[in-house]
């Protein structure tokens, strides 16, 4: 394999060469904020009569998983904006997922949070707590990499 | 069609893998990684087109078509947005992001198969 090591680019300016463990956590916000927003829309535009409340909270969930990935690309995984979102976020996702779970009528169609995110593998739930993990726990650690 | 789908997954796949592969040995996306990621995009554009035409001449009931290619755009975004990340990480955590959105994708294409059974049929 001819891929450079990461230890070789020492013409790098430290804190230049990449943003570590946080892109992967951004690239999987990314994803969420994408599929999330692009499912929310469909519900929104086309049926938005059959279940306003849980499409309201699907959009809500698609706004929340934008802003922390804006979040976390701009102020990085340090930034209390970034931290109080995922907190939002983990709200967000144990209160739909108690909702559906209390009054399956209120949605009659899944959302990303619906069943604490069971259609997407349960990861809409271990995402903020990971996350949440990784903030604090990364910062603990101390300086900046 | 079905071929075609199977090529896209088996690209989807190695991706992941070599990716995998790479984060484990610690590099950064090189052109051979970044390769794979062209190579799986245009996959998913072959695909896109062949969803097209088919859907375009077939007579049988038409697929839910915004959640198709809304699925179709998704997947091509997320291999060419994991190529664009693993190209300006320059750590192992770029390759990473590389294998989770190859994963993701072949995911994404599982969900194509049940929202138009008939275009593979």
């Amino acid at each position: 394999m001819t891929a450079p090591r990461t230890t070789d680019r020492s013409d790098a300016p430290v804190g230049r060469r990449g943003r570590g463990l946080e892109i992967v956590l951004i690239a999987v916000y990314a994803i969420f904020a994408l599929s999330a927003t692009a499912r929310s829309l469909v519900q929104v535009l086309t049926r938005f009569e059959i279940a306003p409340i849980a499409f309201t909270l699907s959009l809500l969930a698609a706004a929340t998983y934008i802003a922390v990935t804006l979040a976390l690309v701009r102020r990085g995984r340090r930034s209390r904006a970034a931290r109080v979102l995922v907190v939002i976020e983990l709200i967000g996702v144990l209160v739909v997922g108690t909702l559906t779970l209390l009054d399956p009528a209120l949605f009659p169609e899944a959302t990303v949070w619906s069943l604490y995110g069971q259609g997407y593998g349960y990861v809409p739930l271990a995402l903020p707590v990971l996350a949440l993990a990784y903030m604090l726990l990364g910062d603990r650690r101390g300086a900046p990499a | 069609m079905s071929a075609l789908s199977i090529v896209v997954a088996v690209l989807g796949g190695l991706t992941a893998a070599l990716a995998i592969y790479y984060a484990v040995r610690d590099l950064s996306a090189d052109l051979v990684l970044l390769g794979a990621c062209a190579v799986t995009a245009i996959g998913w554009i072959v695909l896109g087109i062949a969803l097209g035409v088919r859907d375009v001449a077939s007579v049988g009931p038409p697929p839910e078509r915004v959640t198709l290619y809304g699925y179709v755009l998704t997947g091509l975004a997320l291999v060419i947005g994991g190529g664009w990340a693993g190209a300006f990480e320059r750590t192992r955590w770029g390759s990473v992001v590389i294998a989770v959105v190859s994963a993701v994708t072949l995911v994404l294409l599982m969900r194509i198969h049940q929202i138009w059974p008939g275009g593979f049929a």
